[in-house]
Order: C-alpha cells, then structure tokens, then sequence
C-alpha cells in the first residue's frame, strides 16, 4: 500500500503513517502509487525513491488503468529498513526490443542504506548493510547478510553472495561476515528496531 | 576507524588458559597480566563478537583460529550453480557456465548480441561479452562467439586478435610434424609441454625421479615427492640407485612438444609498443594475477571464468563438535547449527556521557577527547542468557602505552539480569511496552540529564531487564605530536562472568540445536564461569588547548 499520511500529529519532521512506516517530510517520492514500504520502514529527509520509474504497462486493457495495479510496482522497500539521508533509490532499466524497460526494485528487511547511496539494484536482501556514499549499479543483485563497504562501486550485473563483505572499485568480494551478523541488535546488518523507534 | 568499537580476545591465544575451558587455575596470575592491545600478537586474538562462536562442551569461546572448516558445497556466486565437488579440481574452481570477469577492472562481464537488426539482437547472435563497469568488450581482442551454448569452450579455442587456435593437439599428430605452425597461445604451449613431459616422466620412471637429466633436482613429480618423503620418514629402502647409471631425458625439440624458440623480434616489439603506448598499455599486478598465463600487456588479458564460493561448516578444534553448519542448499541461507559466541557472551557497547550542559564544556567528541580533564562514558553490557549474570569487570588503571592515559570503571562488580524468553520478546514489539525501560543506544545522555543523576563510585548507572550500564572514567594525557597510532585510546578490560546454567546433559551426537532441548530428569543448576579479555576503542586523543592557546590567535 503507498504511504498515507497518518492523520494525527502534523507536526515534526516525519510522517508516520498506519503501518508505521516514518518518511520524512524532506524526502521526494516520485510516483508514490508504485511504492510499497513494508511497515516500520524509515526514509531519511533528501531521500529521492524513482517510483514512477515503472515498467511500461501491458499495452493491452487500454480502458482500465487501474488494471494489474500490483504489476506496477516499481520500488519495494521492507519492514525496519533504514534508508538514509541523499540516498537515491532508482528502479534500474535496459534496454529490450530498442526501447528502456524498466525493472522493479525490491529491498529486503532490516536492511541499512547509508548516506548518499545511488541504488539501482533489482533486489537487495535481508539484513544487508550498505555503508555511506555506495553506488549500486543497474540489475545488482545483493543477496542477505552482506556488508558493503563505504565509497564502494558494485557494477552492474553484479551477484553479491550471501555473506560476503564487498568493497572497492569496482567492488569485488574482500571478505566474509562472521556467523553471528545479523542477529545482533543496534549493530551492522542487525536488527533494526530500535533504530526504527528512535527515529521522529 | 570508527570509534567506539569493542574487539574481543579468543583465549585460545593465551597459552596459560586450560584448552579443556576450564579457567579456574591461575586466577590470580591472569588478573595480574595485563593484555596489551598494542602488542603485534593481538592483531591474531582480537576478533568482533559477530565472528567469535561458542563451544558448548568445551563451555569455552571459540574464534577462526580455534575451529576447523569444512567445505559443504562449492558454488558460483553469479549463477548459483553448485558444482559437485568431483568437478572441483578439474575445472580449476571456477564455473563453466557464462559467468565470465572483466579482465581489466575484474567486474561481470555481460553477454550482449551485436546483430545488425537491434529487434533481432534478444534472440540472434553473433555475441559478445561486455563490462557495465569500465566499457571493455570483446571486441577489443578480436572476439566474437556463435552460440550462447558453450561460450566458455569457444573461448578456449579463440587467440587473443580473434582467430581460431590451430587445430588441436590430436589432429596436429596426424598431420606432418613440419607442417605444424609455431602456436604462440600459452595455453596451447602449456598443454603441449605438459603432454610431451608427463611422456617423458613414464618413460624415465625406472631411474631415481629426484634427479633431472641436467643433474638438478626435480621437486614436481610425484614419485620425487614420494622419495622426498621416504628420506624424513627414516625408511631408507627407497631408490638405492646409483644416480649415475639414469637415463637421461630430453627436452622438447618441437612445437607439437611445446617448444618455443625465443625470437628476438618479440622483444623488439615489445620495447617499441611500451615506447608508444607507455604505461598504460601495461597489464597491473592485480590484472596479471587474475590470468592464467600473466600477459605483460593489456591488450593480452583475456576475460576469467567466475571463481566458485564455498559453504563451510566449522567445528571446534579442540573436541571436534560441530559449531556451525549451513544448509547444503546453495539457494538458502539458512543454517541447521549455529552456536555463536553473541548468544552465550554479553554484547558490550560504550557511549559517551555527555557533560551537563549547565557546565558549558563542549560535547565530547570521538575524534578528539579532552586532554587532561575527566570524560565518562557509558558502558553497557546485555545479557543474551536466559539465567541471571554476575559480572566483574578489570582494567589497568593506566590504558597501556606510552602515554598511560587513566582509566577508571566506576562500578566494577555488577549483576545483570536475564534475557527475556522468546514469548516475552514477541511481546515486546508491541508498542504499549514502549515504556517500559529498553536499552537505546542512539539517545544521547547527559550528565543530570534524568532526575539530576550524576555517577557515583559503586554504583550502577542504570539498569534495564537483561543489562546494565556502568560509568567508565578516563582522563587523557597529552600525547603530543606523536601521531602513529599513539593517539587512539584502547581500554583493555578483562571481564569475567559467573552464572547458574542448566546442566548440559544431552545425549551424544544430539541436535545440538542451542542447548536446553535434551534435558534429562529434572533441572539442575550448574556453577558456570566464563573470562575473557576485551578492547574497547574509546576514540582519537584531541590536543592540549589551554587557555593560553585558545588566546593566541
Ligand atoms: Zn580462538
Ligand atoms: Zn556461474
Ligand atoms: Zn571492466
Ligand atoms: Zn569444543
């Protein structure tokens, strides 16, 4: 469901809506009808999210726009993901048959983007830690409990392993996470409750 | 670095501690040593909590060094095809499918039609493999591939510029010898080498295979390395053969055997193309490492095939149980055992106690603590078991180095309570046990912030459900210009925590799934202990500014 505005408290710099999801007032979503935020997400003000970036619709049906409503989902963000300050949330493209398709962009739970990030990925799993200023390129496919390092650049195509610690430029496998990574609270790539609640 | 971060040191690397995990020898003795996260040795001990696992039967923390891997399943990151183990070696682990790397940034490559017609290009070929990242393609050495099917054994027969190799190793046999063209691809020749002395070595095998035909000695073959190892293990039984009656081997006298004859034109060529085209056309270290014959320049680096990950399980070292194992599946990311260390240790966190604002000193920062004048800090420690901890914590009064920076943990005995149950913490999402006291890592605290607390020797800071917080207390020295590291305040604390645990009487061989499922009979409470050192990055000593500084200018 697109965020609605919760209709108490106008005040403050977040908007909180039913499923608890806290957008910030500062933040710019595009094409908001094609956003699903899972609940309990979190968008940081200077956020963009691309949702009107959305796969060109069946030409078929022409009378009812509202027709395969949930095929036109472009950005999907889920329950106690954190999206930070300037980042960019954008629904990667290719081009097929000579015209730009677009793709849609699912991100998992508990999973922290940091400042100033540029996603383009199809799909980022759970628990998935993406340090400050990280480009992920078009269709990058980052699989759970993966860290990616600060200032890294994951080209596009790119599968990030489960587990795996990646960094660079462009961004290759530097390391692993350890056993315990995600299941530890307030920390990287753990669960993200308490940071939902201190937010607002 | 970012700071505040806390390492913790495996015990494994103390070489005082009993390897069977029980620590109650030399207590007195461990108290006294101080660990010294400066020293080079604790590089190999200090591991964050998320890497550390817990032996159950050892009772005892286990790190990397202390477990033993195995590998469960091999499998391509980029295809999530999982290879059978058989087919490891032979494919060099790396995947056959098209899973190729750029061979200049070593980003994925992509496979891309370069059919005329752009609306025929999703279906008809020919192909090419290109780079998202820094816009290498194929092209550049001249390949193209007919068929999506097997790109990767096209890609064996191609040379660098597009031609086809020539004809394989068995046709070549059938055709005249002086017809076979010199084939400069080092596949080729290595392929050809390695025929022609794999001949050579059976042929030969009767005389003492430590010894060449050039009276040097030869390591690589097999039965060299066996009678390498008869000479250690003392049977001396082996290949009493006189060297000198061996017969000699020869060297490859033809291309078909992989000879190549220097041709000094190559050098020449290779001289004037580093004048012209310089540096850049030069292959890096890391590009030539990533090849299986290091070309000198760029323009020779072929694309590698996708280098296969494992799935590992890791079992304890010492009593060989298993600590951690993931599911087979390569798809899932699930695990049937996982004992880590953050389910059996407490987590340790520290922040800043800020001053009170009516004292107009300026909020602490990380990056630069106050010289010379008290700064506190927060130090909390959660409990993840389900019983009650006693905990006593233990630091030097001076942090270790040069500049013995002060260091006082005002409560150093305190009792934390117990972890909540799994129904209790289902409960605790809901958002009316919002104000009940729940650990906030995030909020900023003041000194008589709340109810005008201010810390006081002996006593707790504050305490919820299953942890407690503490006042830790350092004074900084002045560290001068010393840069190097010197700067960074480390606080080595030795914790050690007591508890009644639940006798672990399970059944051998058992699931080991987390403990408490294969009690026998009734409860019984066990005496349970558990000590450890751990560092505690404080943050960057900041520079003397007294007055008589901030007044120059
Ligand atoms: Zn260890
Ligand atoms: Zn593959
Ligand atoms: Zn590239
Ligand atoms: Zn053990």
């Amino acid at each position: 469901m697109p965020p609605k505005p919760a209709s108490s408290k106008p005040k403050g710099d977040y908007i909180e809506t039913d499923t608890g999801n806290k957008v910030a007032r500062r933040s710019q979503l595009y094409g908001t009808q094609n956003i699903i935020l899972g609940g309990r997400t979190t968008i940081q003000p200077e956020v963009c999210i691309r949702g009107d970036l959305v796969r060109a619709a069946p030409p078929k049906d022409p009378k009812d726009p509202k027709s395969g409503a949930s095929a036109n989902t472009s950005v999907m963000v889920g329950r106690y993901t954190f999206v930070s300050t300037g980042s960019i949330l954008r629904p990667p493209h290719r081009l097929h048959k000579g015209t730009v398709s677009y793709h849609p962009l699912k991100i998992g739970d508990h999973t922290f983007i940091g400042e100033r990030c540029i996603i383009e990925a199809a799909s980022i799993g759970d628990h998935v830690y993406i340090g400050k200023g990280a480009v992920l390129g078009k269709m990058v496919i980052v699989k759970d409990w993966v860290k990616v390092l600060e200032g890294a650049v994951v080209a596009a195509g790119t599968v990030v392993p489960s587990g795996c610690v990646v960094g660079g430029r462009p961004a290759r496998v530097v390391g692993e996470v350890g056993d315990g990574w995600g299941m530890h609270e307030g920390m990287e790539g753990g669960d993200m409750r308490e940071l939902w609640r201190s937010v607002g | 670095m970012s700071f505040p971060y806390t390492y913790i040191s495996c015990p494994c690397t103390d070489v005082s501690t009993p390897i069977n995990g029980s620590t109650e020898q030399n207590d007195d003795e461990e108290q006294e040593r101080t660990f010294d996260p400066r020293s080079p040795r604790a590089n190999f001990s200090l591991y964050t909590l998320e890497h550390l696992l817990y032996c159950e039967d050892c009772q005892q923390i286990r790190c990397p060094r202390c477990t033993l891997e195995e590998i469960v399943t091999w499998y391509c990151p980029n295809c999530l095809f999982e290879m059978p183990s058989s087919m490891v070696k032979s494919e060099a682990g790396r995947c056959t499918r098209n899973c190729f790397n750029c061979p200049i940034c070593i980003g994925p490559l992509a496979v891309t039609s370069v059919h005329p017609d752009p609306v025929q290009r999703s279906l008809l070929g020919p192909w090419i493999l290109s780079c998202g990242y820094c816009n290498w393609t194929s092209l550049e050495i001249g390949w193209q591939f007919k068929g999506l099917q097997d790109m990767r054994s096209e890609m064996g027969k191609l040379k660098i510029g597009g031609q086809y190799k020539a004809a394989n190793s068995k046709t070549s046999a059938s055709t005249p010898p002086t017809e076979s063209t010199p084939d400069d691809d080092p596949d080729s020749v290595f392929t050809a080498l390695r025929s022609f002395y794999n001949s050579q070595l059976s042929s030969s095998n009767a005389t003492d295979p430590l010894l060449t035909p050039s009276g040097g000695i030869n390591y690589s073959s097999p039965s060299s390395l066996a009678r390498i190892m008869s000479l250690y293990t003392g049977r001396s039984s082996y290949g009493k053969k006189d060297p000198a009656k061996s017969t000699p081997m020869r060297e490859s006298v033809d291309p078909s055997e992989g000879l190549q004859i220097f041709d000094p034109a190559s050098d020449t060529a290779a001289i004037e193309k580093l004048r012209t085209q310089g540096w850049t056309s030069t292959a890096s270290t890391a590009q030539q490492t990533e090849q299986k014959h290091p070309p000198r320049f760029t323009s020779d680096l072929r694309p590698t095939q996708a280098q296969l990950r494992t799935k590992r399980s890791k079992r304890c070292r010492t009593c060989r149980h298993i600590l951690v194992k993931p599911e087979a599946k390569v798809q899932s990311t699930r695990f049937r055992i996982r004992l880590v260390a953050l389910n059996y240790i407490p987590t340790i966190t520290l922040k800043p106690l800020q001053p009170s604002p009516s004292t107009q000193l300026p909020l602490l920062d990380l990056n630069a603590l106050p010289v010379l004048r008290a700064s506190q800090f927060l130090l909390t420690l959660k409990n993840p078991l389900f019983d009650p901890v006693k905990i006593t914590l233990g630091t030097p009064a001076h942090a270790p180095g040069k500049n013995s920076h002060k260091v006082t943990i005002l409560c150093p005995q305190f009792d934390i309570g117990p972890n909540a149950d799994q129904w209790d913490e289902a409960l605790g999402d809901n958002k009316n046990r919002r104000a009940s006291k729940l650990l906030s890592t995030s909020k900023v605290e003041y000194v008589g912030g709340e109810r005008g607390k201010v810390a006081e020797a002996g006593k707790v800071w504050e305490k919820g459900r299953n942890w407690t917080t503490v006042v830790v207390e350092v004074v900084c020295q002045d560290v001068g210009e010393d840069g190097e590291g010197e700067d960074v305040l480390e606080i080595p604390v030795f914790l050690r925590m007591e508890w009644e645990g639940d006798t672990m009487e399970r059944e051998e061989g058992g699931s080991g799934s987390g403990g408490g499922g294969g009690l026998k009979g009734e409860e019984r409470k066990e005496k349970r202990e558990l000590a450890f050192w751990v560092v505690v990055g404080v943050g960057k000593v900041g520079r003397l500014e007294g007055p008589t500084l901030a007044a120059s200018p």
